[in-house]
């Protein structure tokens, strides 16, 4: 529920007993007492006074419990600041292989395996930089979009814990960048803006994908980073190809992916890394590269005002019972007045009047 | 003589309720026990799942897109506190997308995440329900979740005659819920291209309608053509309907008892908060609570109760007083 100034109600519904402020308005605090005639008293401002604040204190009374109940916060507000950091799609490799060690076997007792390494190293990589928003997107066979451009580290932490499970078979890179770059396109925001790849391997991509991403590239540049998990005896993402090897992409996936990241003339970084202290320094390195001005939002939480509500409420009740307190009861101590004769009536007021002198 | 005032009900109502609001303003926040689930929702995106058969307001929605606004409804509903992961499953397996995370601060990327779930995620186009559900319940109990399964139960391959594969969990470790989606009606599965345009639908004989892997039946003597070396599943065209898209509730059904989850139907898009909570695990949570509103509420039936009486006040008839009489009386 939305009201101005940025206050609301958690529970809205309070609003329905609104019209209940109006009570105080037509229905007097005080017992309604007969008396004579009030020709004779002269109109006085601060009987009247009284009066409209009584009116009034009830009013704000009711109006007051009634924000007190409907627990009346002011919102939390985003503010704009500027400080260090970068929109990242942190681009995952979900391929089965990522499961087995640096060694490229099964993880025994005590070993790290692939993907667990990049899951402690990225999770760190996140909680590290508190203004950068993340996206996370995964690939194997098929692309998958697994959480937008958020700065919720809560959910990007969950989606790199994932990592961890048992992957897929393929390495589907092509695909998986293309929608990487699609998450950095609907991001409308003029932030700087990277793409984390996380593989341990590569595979070739299609040429009519190839084009697509130069295409892609072309209309959004963003930073590349290539973080390869280079399993041990698999080739280098640098090496020259050996004598007896054709230089083709189906026989030097790895190689050849790098050449193309490097013809699509954005800012690439390409970090070989063979155990987890070599993935650790890459993510430093990147921690460091990505130190460009950036706009970011950070939200002020809510502030609830229902305590304030109520200590209106009180100081508006207290009148009240005052007010109550110190009512005057005619009629307790009155004698009727059919007995009394006419001239007495008027007479009183006057000497009233006169003694106040 | 006693203050006239100490007999006005409308005073001492109003002494009450200055007092509640009092209370209202000094109550602390009390620690009350709240009921918080942790869940894994894991959303079949099988090619069954794109049939156009769940009525949805005047229209029918495809059984994925129902599912989808099935669990943003849910998401939405979940108490604070709860955590939700979201994972899918195709082939044999289920796939983790991100762990539970806590829904309400999270709820803007996650209700995104689900809204981006799509049939072109899956890697293979087969569909074995049961091997899917097992490895959900696996990833399920190691994030302590409970599991919400949603599928419309179609196996394709169709079983082979030996049935469901063995279950090696134990039945009732993992709770939550198995959702059956999907028209009672047949309907024709939905055929797309490599490029995921949909091309029409597919026919009696592009499905496999019996699965012949495995040992033949037992009664396969008595099948048309059949040679036990040959043909031991005999020679005669199969109709079983496999190329037809229908709801499989028995088999579904079946699979809940197997695994100790419950079974449920979702006929329209809903949230499913409130078969879950019945299924599933509650996590006990601790939250301070603010039950201020309780004497507030209080405080504010006093006041309205004065100005009511207040205005019965104005049915009673006045009697005219003497006013030289106030000065004995008078406060």
């Amino acid at each position: 529920m939305n009201l101005p100034f940025s206050l609301a109600l958690s529970s809205p519904w309070v609003l329905f007993a609104l019209p209940l402020m109006l009570l105080p308005l037509l229905v007097s605090l005080q017992r309604r007492q007969g008396y004579p005639s009030l020709m004779d008293v002269a109109p006085d401002s601060i009987s009247r006074g009284v009066d409209i604040a009584l009116h009034t204190a009830g009013v704000v009374a009711i109006g007051a419990l009634l924000a007190g109940i409907g627990g009346l916060y002011l919102k939390g507000q985003t503010v704009e600041r500027v400080g260090e950091g970068a929109h990242v799609v942190l681009l995952l490799d979900r391929s089965s292989s990522m499961d087995d060690t640096f060694a490229g076997s099964r993880p025994g007792e005590g070993e790290a395996s692939k993907s667990a390494a990049a899951r402690d190293l990225l999770r760190d990589f996140v909680t590290r930089r508190p203004h950068d928003r993340f996206g996370v997107a995964a690939f194997s066979t098929m692309p998958m979009h697994v959480l937008p451009i958020t700065s919720h580290k809560d959910a990007v932490l969950g989606a790199v814990d994932a990592i961890a499970r048992p992957g897929l078979a393929y390495t589907n890179v092509g695909l998986g960048l293309s929608l990487a770059l699609s998450m950095q396109e609907m991001d409308p925001t003029p932030a700087s803006r990277a793409i984390v790849l996380v593989s341990d391997g590569a595979g070739v991509i299609d040429r009519r994908v190839q084009e697509k991403l130069r295409a892609q590239i072309a209309k959004r540049p963003i930073n590349l980073y290539w973080l390869y998990i280079r399993t041990a005896g698999a080739p280098g993402i640098f090496d020259p190809p050996g004598a007896d090897v054709p230089d083709t992409p189906q026989a030097l996936p790895e190689r050849h992916l790098n050449l193309f990241f490097q013809s699509l003339k954005v800012p690439y970084r390409a970090f070989e890394a063979e155990n987890p202290q070599a993935v650790a320094d890459a993510i430093t390195e990147i921690d460091k590269l990505e130190r460009n001005p950036i706009r970011y939002q950070e939200r002020i939480p809510e502030r609830p005002l229902s305590a304030w509500a109520y200590a209106i409420a009180v100081a508006a009740l207290l009148p009240l019972l005052l007010a109550k307190l110190f009512e005057v009861r005619l009629e307790g101590s009155a004698v009727r007045t059919t007995s009394v004769a006419p001239d007495a009536r008027r007479a009183e007021p006057a000497r009233k009047l006169q003694e106040a002198a | 003589m006693i203050r006239p005032a100490l007999k006005d009900v409308r005073m001492w109502l109003t002494a009450g309720a200055l007092l509640l609001a009092l209370v209202a303003l000094f109550v602390p926040r009390i620690p009350l026990q709240r009921n918080a689930y942790d869940v894994l929702a894991i959303v079949d995106i099988t090619t069954s799942m794109n049939t156009r058969d769940v009525p949805s307001g005047t229209e029918k929605v495809s059984r994925l897109d129902a599912v989808k606004s099935a669990l943003r409804d849910t998401l939405a509903k979940l108490p604070c506190g709860s955590r939700l992961g979201l994972g899918f499953f195709t082939e044999r397996r289920s796939f983790l997308l991100f762990d539970p995370v806590e829904v309400c601060e999270n709820f803007a990327p996650v209700d995104e995440a689900i809204a981006f779930l799509d049939w072109r995620m899956a890697w293979e186009g087969d569909s074995y329900v049961s091997k899917g559900l097992f490895s959900a319940i696996d990833l399920a109990g190691s994030l302590k979740a409970d599991l919400l399964f949603i599928t419309d139960g179609h196996e394709l391959p169709p079983l082979p005659f030996s049935g469901v594969g063995p279950f090696e969990g134990k039945p009732g470790d993992v709770g939550g819920l198995i959702v059956g989606v999907g028209s009672h009606k047949r309907s024709p599965l939905l055929k797309y291209d490599d490029d995921g345009r949909e091309i029409g639908t597919y026919a009696q004989q592009d499905v496999p309608q019996e699965n012949r892997s495995g040992p033949p039946p037992p009664d396969a003597a008595s099948r048309p053509g059949y040679h036990p070396k040959w043909a031991p599943f005999g020679n005669a065209v199969v109709n079983n309907k496999e190329h037809l898209a229908v709801v499989r509730e028995e088999y579904l059904q079946k699979l809940a008892s197997l695994t100790g989850l419950t079974y449920t139907y979702l006929a329209s898009p809903r949230d499913l908060v409130q078969p879950l909570s019945a299924a599933g695990h509650a996590r006990n949570l601790t939250v301070a609570t603010n039950v201020s509103a309780v004497p507030g509420t209080l405080a504010l039936v006093l006041l309205v109760l004065v100005y009511v009486l207040g205005v019965l006040d104005r049915r009673r008839p006045l009697i005219a007083i003497l006013p030289s009489t106030r000065s004995q009386g008078a406060y």
